[in-house]
């Protein structure tokens, strides 16, 4: 069947869709490849229903099989985003998949919230580390009503002083640290359990299980 | 654990060692690989979510994948099994058979005490 220009309009559309939503997490190499795999697939189908009377809907059979552009999109990026967030374990691929899980469902987000805290407090501690040797009057503890309230940098210096001398240093480089650790941990922790759901999913309405 | 969703597991659990048989005998297209599914099992996949599994094959090493032009009028993309997807395979082959045959032993041994 040789498609109209209405027909090869729809099939650039979907394509579009899917190339667009692929784009925002792979490389650009792979998502031509994806696109181009995803293209010969269609164009297969529609030359085997040669000879089918009505286009309109023997292409739409066509795409409703092959599943909804943002989905089939969803499902690839996630497949190869998680996993190699996972073997790998390099912060910037665990990045992009909770940013990935983060904004296609609705548990990644809040998880992504809370690893945003973890990485941002661990990399807090270690910058109040890092300033006060530099600026011992900028970098302390905060006080309030006599009882500590937390660690920080400030400038310019608060008008009342922070405590702490020299020693906050240390413990800041350890909590730091620890807090750097057991939120990349997490971070892990939660990536392995969504490729196993990924591959395994329990909820039969999702696009990626078998009909 | 609901019927469809363990039928859902069962499925999904296998589609690899489906997928790998497929292309055991030769290289195949993704639109072969689901057909040659579809013509000898039930497991009928959601077509555009098998090119991500393929996809994940093919990086673990397991498939080994080539564009081929002018065979059609559009190119297509041919899987086929490497060394390292022919020993995994093997290796899924013998375990799948041992798992049947020992949920086999369990329904008889069920059977058996039943009567």
């Amino acid at each position: 069947m040789n498609l109209s220009q209405v027909g090869e309009s729809r099939v650039n559309g979907y394509l579009f869709v899917f190339e667009r939503s692929l784009k925002s997490f792979l490389p650009i190499d792979i998502v031509r490849d994806a696109r181009r795999e995803i293209e010969s697939h269609v164009r297969e189908r529609v030359a085997a229903h040669d000879g089918s009377p009505n286009e309109r809907e023997a292409l739409e059979r066509i795409l409703a099989e092959l599943g909804p552009p943002l989905r089939v999109a969803q499902a690839y990026s996630a497949e190869r985003i998680i996993d190699e967030a996972v073997t790998t374990g390099r912060v910037v691929p665990i990045a992009r998949a909770v940013w990935q899980l983060a904004i296609t469902t609705v548990r990644g987000f809040f998880v992504g919230l809370g690893l945003l805290c973890g990485y941002l407090g661990g990399i807090g501690f270690l910058l109040v580390a890092v300033i006060k040797p530099f600026f011992p009057q900028n970098a302390g503890i905060q006080m309030k009503n006599g009882w500590p309230v937390g660690i920080s940098a400030q400038f310019p210096a608060p008008a009342e002083p922070l405590r702490g001398g020299y020693w906050i240093i240390p413990i800041c480089l350890i909590l730091g640290f620890a807090i750097l650790v057991f939120t990349h941990r997490g971070a892990r922790a939660f990536l392995g359990r969504s490729r196993n759901k990924l591959r395994n999913p329990r909820d039969p309405r999702d696009p990626s299980v078998l009909r | 654990m609901s019927r469809e969703t363990w039928q859902e597991q069962l499925r999904r659990g296998s589609l690899d060692l489906a997928i790998l048989l497929s292309v055991s005998s030769g290289p195949r297209y993704g639109l072969a690989i689901i057909q040659h599914l579809e013509a000898f099992t039930d497991l009928v996949v959601t077509e555009g979510t098998i090119y991500p599994i393929l996809g994940r094959l093919t990086r673990e090493g397991l498939l080994d994948a080539k564009w081929v032009e002018g065979e059609a009028p559009h190119a297509r993309k041919y899987y086929r099994l490497t060394r390292a997807g022919e020993l995994r395979l093997r290796e899924m082959k013998a375990e799948w058979l041992a798992f049947v045959d020992k949920i086999g032993r369990l329904l008889h041994a069920a059977e058996t005490s039943a009567r």
